[in-house]
């Protein structure tokens, strides 16, 4: 098996760096690559304590084999990859999303964990809530996946 | 002819259940229901930051794939709200 991809509800359990590392060693890998995104205190000058994340479960499942699948097939078909990243209310300081890669060498390896990063930001259905230390809370803007033709 | 929206991100401002049915016209398709959800949204949630969600937003079908502004709905069809998306 080469890839893993799931959202974690953080609720239940937490995203380890420790199971990434494990599912992408490989004798055949020289080079791994890791991706930790992680809730910041701060955010546009207001302090941030939390962050809830909501998703559409389903389709953020299917977009995450394709982007992984994607990108394997652009880069390194032989790499091995982990991608989880946290639904539910993630605490400062914890960890949003992680992507481990294992591949042949360096260069495929970071280029894939950036790629992933970057198509998750603009494929995946997730959304950010912060909760500020005011007590006040606000959805934070995103990307629209209209079709762009439809967009008058 | 009424829908049952199901609600993420910024949306669920409009409710406080996961689901919100909305009654349309006959016949209705996604561009009618954007018209819809505009009037909602200026008539009872002006001041929440969603003035630009019916223009913004796609809509996902039961089969989780993106419908344009022509699908004619169904009645008690159930489709999700995707409003503009940023994890990571």
């Amino acid at each position: 098996m080469s890839l893993h991809t799931a959202l974690v509800k953080i609720e239940k359990e937490k995203i380890s760096s420790e199971k990434a590392k494990k599912f992408i060693a490989s004798k055949e890998n020289g080079a791994e690559s890791i991706f930790v995104g992680k809730v910041r205190n701060k955010n546009d000058g207001r302090e941030v304590v939390a962050v809830t994340y909501d998703a559409h479960d389903q389709a953020v499942i299917k977009s995450f084999q394709s982007i992984c699948n994607n990108a394997k097939n652009k880069f390194d078909e032989n790499a091995k990859i982990f991608l989880e990243h946290a639904k539910g209310y993630v605490p400062v300081g914890e960890i949003s999303i992680l992507i481990a890669v294992g591949s042949g060498h360096r260069d495929e390896a970071f280029k894939i964990c950036r790629n992933i990063l970057e198509e998750v930001k603009h494929q995946s259905p997730i959304w950010k809530k912060e909760h500020y230390l005011d007590g006040k809370e606000e959805w934070l803007p995103g990307h629209s996946l209209r079709p762009k033709k439809e967009v008058k | 002819m009424e829908i049952q929206l199901k609600l993420y991100g910024s949306s669920k401002i409009l409710s406080n259940e996961e689901t919100l049915s909305i009654k349309l016209p006959n016949n209705s398709n996604i561009s009618k229901l954007r018209d819809i959800l505009k009037k909602i949204i200026s008539e009872k949630y002006s001041k929440s930051n969603l003035e630009n969600l019916s223009r913004t937003a796609a809509f996902f079908s039961e089969k989780n794939e993106v419908i344009n502004d022509s699908y004619k709905l169904r009645d008690q069809e159930f489709i999700s709200i995707i409003p503009p998306i940023g994890g990571g």
